[in-house]
């Protein structure tokens, strides 16, 4: 990853743990699918993809993801002057940095409860 | 015309007068000076009596929880006293009182606590702390005995048990207060002070009526001494100003190390403090002084204003710690008054015997109720069914009844978290009985103001 | 890992790991504190119990309901009338408890024919309330009564009844947090499905983890009802307990205090595919950007930024107005759980102050990855504080106000450290634009009382000021203010009534909205 992507992904995994809540649900399963669902919808969004919404669960994602698309677009200019396939190296890249913070190198004990 | 004593007619308790009894034990043990008790239970059961007491007085002190999880519930938790004690000593290097005192919980596990203490003495004191006065005090006050009430009379007896100690006869008296106020302290203090009398006092808590100092430096917390618990034992006499509130431990006094006691009378209006007095005089041979005199004609002359104008007939229910509750209606009877409804919170073997219940029923010329281990919906239910009254007398825990049905109320005892500053000042001594006169009458007033009841009448007085 | 050792605990050092200060450079794999162990015995930690956190916190918030606690008189005493959370119908739940008031002799011999009795006298007490939950406390857990079998007895007898059975005795767990879990748990298992509800409108969802403190639930209902979404139940702030029973049929459940209520919601998830969607009541952006996730969900994204556009221009003004008064001011925001992540970020955006540490009493290590993430640099973050760290770290850290419990607010003000309520609020409700502007208005006054500078002098060797006769909060704080700021013609304090909360109670122009075609029918 060079230098400017890193610095990028920061600026973007800032805001989500500042601004969002979705990425820390209380166990891992939970967190995967939370993180995938909703970068996965953020990222086609960025790249103005659709993306189906017929499932409640696939909608909820998806507001969260609108609202984070927005956020980007607005606070980082920088992102509307990617093309699509950097938009998805980069969404790539934050994915594998939030599930580093939020799941393999959480220090979280409690991740892995079997029960809610 | 009757005064009828009787025990509620329910099992429940909807909306308590009382809470249990490891509370009154915290409020006994933050009168004495570097002391922190530990409560061996859950951890509800320190948190919000610290809250409860925090918001009563406004101030901050420390108790400490032994904090039983649920494997201590399942397997024992004597360990969790043994870590709390050690832990507490290390970070707290002042103490050196440290009552343990237990709960329901740790009692129906059958926690031995003396034992515990035993142990500690030996293994953990005498090795790790040899050069440190401390004292590991076991108070049992399972909250499925008693009240509140009695909590705090097992403490102060157990204190006196752990401390007294037989030494040089004193010129002092023991004084024990009861659960009273800061103000009171400070009220009953300067009565003994203007006899010339000194007092080993259990408990100097008036310093919780605390500054808050330009350093910071200010700290709530009692302060009667180990000195003066072990000088229990050389008095020249106890008076308890409450029979149910350190009444045992001047009993105790009186048959361990033959020191008199005199319990009460709570010295609540200008009666009983007349024979609180007489009985200070009596122990000491002091003289009562001019001072008393004309601070008694002070009072008499507030009192005066009021009496047969204002309060004369007006109809009063009282609910609260016993001997708070007849103290007030014996000065309620002395002012014209009629407490029709006295409730006390807890069942008590000892009030049919309460020389004051006694007399009450023989002499009280109205219809009157004394209900035992009553709650405040034994009070709601009476009004609900019609029963007038012109005033409530208790603390804040009762305040919708008295919103919910109109009848204006002055708030007395504890807690008294819903209105300001009322910590510091008396019911007791002559300052009290002007103090509680004047606060009815104007609790009365407001009332007749806010209901156009004969408000003109204030126009002129 | 950036573990802050306080002095005062050097002799427990297990403690060191329970408190952090996020460095430069360090984020949530490097720095966390462990979280919901098992308290240190005797450390004067200011947790509760589990008790309290099912009875106290999550079950009395319930409106219509008669909370019977099986046990002797205190735990149900001493968790009476100890919180603010109001409701619309009179104030039930702050102003009946119950107890069982268990002795001696049913310790010995059982105390179920005296839970039976309680029931049915309460019942007979209160003869409109028709529902009822009972609380476990440690005593009658200990001696093994067995309060559903006498809960269903009851339920046969009096048919017209309905009882919810709570078992979390006060040892149940570390602190509070142990009985949210078990009510949660509990309710989901033996009350959600049990009610069909009346569906009134093409958007329902279920409110979850809003206890209505101050009215909190009651203008989040408000924003609810103007966008047409129908609020199946509130868990538990103003709840009704049959509305409870039928959060099942929710399209989506909202969940503020993901800390006490977020269990309820993954279970509601998982056994009926009701969606969870996280949101923040609490501040300008973090409700704005809420507000319109819940009309993307529905579709009805325009009615939600009617209110966000409506509510932002009315108030913004005022909470910048505290802003520029407010900024730098340092904060300890040292609340129970959830607060510590609600409001971490949001009052250092848009109230100016610095967050300088943070802590929950009863959280998990989630609420602090959440409550870190959300603080900036240099906070010190303490799990599980206890007396003697508290005071440690305002005297490190001296801050200018203090966030927290009632107790604790009298340590602070006794080193001269002014309070706000994090749990009661002073003067709220805090959730809601103008909520967030009282927020900011009760910092402000706290920090800038004039009685509050004048507790730091000595009279006995300070210089004193004796060019005034009194001083106003506003001569204080813009006394160094510049000068476009302080002569705005934009900005203005807030000047709301004291009340707002009857006003929405009586509120009924609320638009309709026709309902689509296939779903009404």
């Amino acid at each position: 990853m060079t230098d400017m992507t890193k610095d990028r992904v920061e600026q973007l995994i800032d805001y989500i743990m500042k601004k969002c809540l979705w990425q820390f649900h209380s166990r891992n399963w939970d967190r995967e699918r939370q993180n995938k669902g909703i970068l996965g919808m953020t990222t086609a969004l960025l790249c103005d993809e659709p993306v189906d919404i017929e499932d409640p669960k696939e909608r909820c994602y998806w507001v969260d993801a609108v609202v984070l698309a927005d956020a980007y677009r607005t606070r980082y200019p920088w992102i509307n002057t990617l093309s699509k396939d950097e938009i998805r190296e980069l969404m790539a890249a934050l994915h594998a940095r939030l599930d580093h913070l939020t799941i393999t190198g959480s220090l979280n004990a409690e991740l892995t409860d079997k029960n809610y | 015309m009757t005064c009828e004593f009787k025990i509620k007619d329910r099992v429940g308790t909807i909306n308590p007068i009382f809470t249990c009894q490891p509370a009154g034990a915290q409020y006994a043990s933050i009168g004495i000076k570097d002391c922190i008790g530990i409560v061996h239970g859950g951890q509800g059961c320190v948190m919000f009596v610290r809250l409860l007491i925090s918001q009563h007085l406004k101030e901050s002190f420390e108790i400490a929880s032994s904090s039983v999880h649920e494997d201590g519930a399942v397997f024992g938790a004597l360990d969790r006293v043994e870590q709390a004690v050690d832990v507490l000593l290390m970070r707290y290097p002042h103490v050196k009182v440290v009552p343990i005192i237990t709960t329901c919980s740790t009692e129906v596990i059958g926690d031995d606590v003396d034992g515990v203490i035993t142990k500690l003495q030996e293994e953990l004191l005498d090795v790790k702390y040899p050069d440190r006065e401390v004292h590991l005090i076991p108070i049992h006050t399972p909250s499925f005995v008693g009240s509140m009430v009695s909590g705090y009379d097992v403490a102060v007896r157990d204190f006196v048990k752990h401390f007294s100690k037989k030494g040089k006869p004193s010129l002092k008296i023991n004084l024990i207060t009861g659960w009273v106020n800061p103000g009171d302290v400070k009220e009953l203090k300067h009565l003994l002070a203007a006899m010339e009398v000194e007092a080993n006092v259990l408990f100097e808590i008036e310093s919780f009526d605390s500054p808050l100092m330009p350093d910071g430096s200010a700290v709530s917390h009692g302060s009667t001494t180990i000195a003066d618990l072990e000088d229990t034992a050389n008095a020249q006499g106890t008076i308890a100003l409450n029979r149910y509130e350190g009444g045992a431990a001047a009993k105790w006094l009186q048959k361990r190390w033959d020191v008199p006691a005199v319990i009460g009378p709570t010295p609540i209006g200008i009666r009983n403090t007349d024979t609180f007095l007489q009985n200070v005089k009596a122990m000491t041979g002091h003289p009562i002084p001019d001072s008393l005199v004309r601070e008694r004609g002070i009072a008499i002359d507030a009192i005066t204003d009021l009496t047969h104008m204002f309060l004369a007939d007006k109809r009063v229910a009282i609910y609260g710690n016993p001997d708070l509750v007849l103290g007030l209606a014996e000065y309620c009877l002395d002012l014209e008054m009629k407490p029709v409804l006295l409730l006390l919170g807890d069942e008590n073997a000892g009030y049919a015997e309460d020389p004051r219940i006694k007399a009450l029923q023989e002499n009280v010329s109205h219809d009157m109720e004394i209900v035992y281990n009553a709650d405040l919906f034994e009070l709601e239910q009476r009004l609900k069914d019609g029963l007038e009254l012109d005033l409530i007398m208790g603390h804040s825990k009762g305040r919708f009844v008295s919103m919910d049905y109109k009848v204006p109320m002055l708030r007395v005892g504890f807690p008294t978290y819903d209105r300001a500053g009322l910590y510091r000042y008396p019911v007791v001594g002559y300052a009290g009985a002007t103090w509680l006169a004047e606060q009815m009458a104007n609790t009365i007033f407001s009332d007749m103001e806010y209901k156009n009841n004969r408000e003109w009448i204030l126009n002129m007085w | 890992m950036p573990y802050h050792e306080f002095e005062c605990s050097t002799c427990i050092p297990e403690r060191k790991q329970h408190a952090v200060v996020k460095a430069p450079g360090e984020d949530l794999t490097s720095c966390l504190p462990l979280g919901y162990l098992n308290t240190i015995p005797g450390s004067i930690s200011e947790r509760g119990c589990a008790y309290c956190g099912a009875k106290h916190v999550i079950g009395t918030p319930m409106k219509d309901v008669i909370h019977i606690s099986h046990g002797p008189i205190g735990c149900t005493y001493d968790t009476w009338q100890t919180k603010r959370y109001i409701s619309d119908n009179g104030n039930f739940q702050l102003r009946y408890t119950f107890a069982t008031d268990v002795r001696e002799k049913h310790i010995v011999f059982g105390a179920e024919k005296l839970l039976k009795q309680n029931i049915i006298e309460a019942f007979k007490a209160h003869p409109d309330i028709k529902r009822m939950t009972i609380y476990q406390t440690c005593a009658t857990a200990l001696i093994g009564d067995d309060i559903d079998a006498i809960a269903g007895e009851v339920m046969e007898e009096m048919p017209d009844v309905d009882i919810f059975v709570c078992n979390s005795p006060g040892f149940a767990g570390p602190s509070q947090s142990g009985g949210h879990h078990k009510i949660n748990i509990a309710w989901v298992n033996n009350k959600v499905g049990t009610v069909e509800p009346e569906i009134t409108s093409d958007y329902v969802i279920n409110y979850v983890g809003e206890y209505n403190i101050q009215g909190d639930q009651e203008v989040m209902l408000d924003f609810f009802k103007r966008m047409g979404i129908q609020v199946l139940s509130t868990f538990t702030g103003n709840g009704k307990y049959d509305d409870l029973r039928a959060m099942h049929r929710a399209h989506l459940n909202v969940l503020e205090c993901a800390r006490s209520a977020e269990y309820i919601c993954n279970e509601l998830r998982v056994r009926y595919g009701i969606p969870r969607l996280d949101i923040d009541g609490f501040g300008f952006e973090p409700l704005s950007a809420s507000l319109r996730k819940i009309g993307l969900f529905f579709g009805i994204e325009d009615r939600a930024q009617a209110i966000i556009d409506e509510e932002t221009r009315k108030w913004k003004p005022a909470l910048d107005w505290y802003k520029e008064r407010l900024k730098g001011k340092k904060v300890c925001l040292w609340p129970g759980g959830s607060k510590l992540w609600h409001w971490a970020n949001v009052i250092e955006e848009e109230m100016g102050v610095r967050v300088v540490s943070v802590y929950t009493k009863f959280g998990h290590q989630g609420d602090m990855e959440k409550g870190i993430a959300r603080c900036s640099e240099g906070a010190l973050a303490i799990d599980d504080p206890n007396e003697l760290e508290g005071l440690e770290a305002l005297e490190r850290l001296k801050p200018d106000v203090i966030f927290t419990g009632k107790r604790p607010g009298e340590v602070a003000k006794k080193v001269g450290v002014p309070y706000l309520n994090a749990h009661a609020y002073h003067n709220g409700p805090y959730k809601g634009y103008e909520g967030w502007v009282r927020f900011a208005r009760d910092i402000y006054n706290a920090i800038y009382s004039p009685i509050h500078q004048l507790a730091s002098l000595d009279i006995s060797k300070d210089p004193i000021p004796t060019s005034h006769g009194f001083m106003t909060p506003e001569m204080i704080s813009d006394a160094g203010l510049d000068e476009a700021v302080r002569a705005s013609d934009v900005l203005r304090p807030y000047t709301g009534k004291a009340d707002i909360i009857t006003p929405l109670r009586e509120k009924t122009d609320y638009p309709e909205f026709p309902r689509r075609q296939s779903a009404a029918e």
